[in-house]
């Protein structure tokens, strides 16, 4: 630690984290100060590097089997995820990629819900040709709005219990909604979305809901800021307005 | 052996970074299970555990073009990655109630290491090696790396000083790391 930045009189030595940091056991404000220390610092770079190597060990005596399901979902939902490209020397890195964090999150949910709906198409649409294109036309406009530089992610919990999380792009006008943990409704039921202005709501159509609380992904397009975007739970096949108060609001202003 | 071998493990990353999606099913054969297991006792919820898994494959598949073999092994890349995640998640999702919960029912589980898919030898190896550590290294690396605790709260929870926990984190590691024969 020769290399290392002065310990200042006062504040104990960054260095005694080391542990801590490569197990993760540290506060957000002991990262960042260690790894302060720890880019001036090249012995404890190689001490990081060794310490990491044993506790990847320790992960790989936790192995446990994953159900055979999750192979093929996570397989459908690398197809929605862009790939970084590689950092050259004429382009450094920049600063990591946080922003787009959460989008394994949501092309693991999209990509439950794909399979789904596949399942029940191919089963009870058989033969359905424009459905089928219809979805696949969806999936594009998903990938453009998952995909859209400028996309956010809000998620919010919804009055009737579960949570809703939409990926917006105000470039495209669009977003990406799905919610999971919804209540299961009785089949004269469906979750419908709406578009809410000062002119009136406009129906942006039923949520298709699987089984197990998630619904969407659905796409909604033609998006201005300053629209609400609310869920009311309708009688079956939906209705021309809302015929229930909504169990999720949401602003789109930012 | 290491579950999760170097030089194989480096490869298929190069091959996913080029957007191989047969080198990615391979990785995912590779890794998953590990990925799951220690994702699942840091989050202890089965649900929550496949969900964190799937994001990190993920995550790895996104990402593989910013693995750098100069800074570590492939499984130590993705496996750190993993950590990390499982412990965002308990910190930022977990009500306090549910952390005060884990606290409450915990238990130091070093020889436990049980629920592994059948014993091998990273599982013998690693407990023979957690043996050689001290009560107080084993007991603290256990906690923050099994569990997901911070350093004070394993002091919290052990009954001793902050200081103290922070250097049996690092001894413990060290000692650990060479047991092992690691790199």
């Amino acid at each position: 630690m020769a290399a290392g930045r002065p310990t200042r009189p006062g504040v104990t030595d960054p260095h005694t984290l080391v542990g801590a940091y490569v197990m993760d056991a540290v506060s957000d404000d002991d990262r960042v100060s260690f790894e302060h220390h720890l880019a001036g610092c090249e012995s404890c770079q190689a001490e990081v590097r060794g310490l990491r190597e044993a506790t990847a060990r320790l992960a790989a005596a936790a192995e446990v089997r994953p159900r055979a399901e999750l192979r093929e979902q996570t397989m459908q939902a690398a197809g929605l995820i862009r790939q970084l490209p590689p950092v050259t020397r004429e382009r450094p890195e920049a600063p990591a990629g946080w922003r787009r964090a959460w989008l394994p999150r949501l092309a693991v949910a999209a990509a439950a819900v794909f399979a789904v709906l596949a399942v029940g198409m191919g089963t009870v649409m058989h033969g359905a040709e424009h459905r089928l294109d219809q979805a696949r036309g969806s999936s594009h406009a998903m990938a453009v709005v998952l995909g859209s530089p400028d996309a956010t992610m809000l998620t919010a919990k919804l009055t009737s219990g579960g949570r809703a999380t939409i990926v917006m792009s105000h470039r495209y006008g669009s977003l990406v909604f799905t919610a999971s943990g919804l209540p299961a409704l009785p089949s004269a039921r469906s979750y419908q979305l709406w578009v809410m202005r000062p002119g009136g709501p406009r129906s942006a159509g039923l949520l298709p809901a699987g089984p197990d609380g998630r619904a969407g992904p659905m796409v909604v397009s033609g998006l201005a800021r300053g629209d609400r975007v609310g869920l009311t739970v309708e009688p079956a096949g939906g209705s021309a307005r809302p015929t229930s108060r909504a169990i999720l609001m949401i602003t789109l202003s930012a | 052996m290491p579950g999760l071998p170097g030089a194989d493990l480096s490869a298929l990353l190069g091959q996913v970074a080029r957007g191989d999606e047969a080198a990615f099913r391979a990785l995912y054969d590779r890794a998953a299970g590990q990925v799951l297991g220690t994702v699942r006792r840091i989050l202890r919820d089965p649900a929550q555990s496949e969900e964190v898994m799937q994001e990190v494959l993920l995550e790895v598949w996104r990402t593989a073009a910013r693995f750098d073999p100069e800074a570590g092994s492939a499984a130590a890349w993705i496996m750190t990655l993993a950590h990390r995640r499982a412990v965002d998640r308990v910190r930022s999702e977990h009500s306090a109630a549910q952390r005060e919960l884990r606290a409450a029912v915990h238990t130091v589980d070093y020889d436990q290491v049980t629920d592994a898919v059948e014993t091998n030898l990273d599982h013998e190896r690693v407990r023979r090696c957690l043996t050689t550590l001290t009560d107080l290294q084993r007991e603290a690396v256990t906690l923050a790396y099994y569990q997901g605790y911070t350093y004070s709260e394993v002091a919290e929870l052990l009954g001793v000083a902050v200081g103290t926990v922070k250097t049996r984190m690092r001894d413990g590691l060290i000692r650990l790391r060479d047991c092992l024969g690691v790199e």
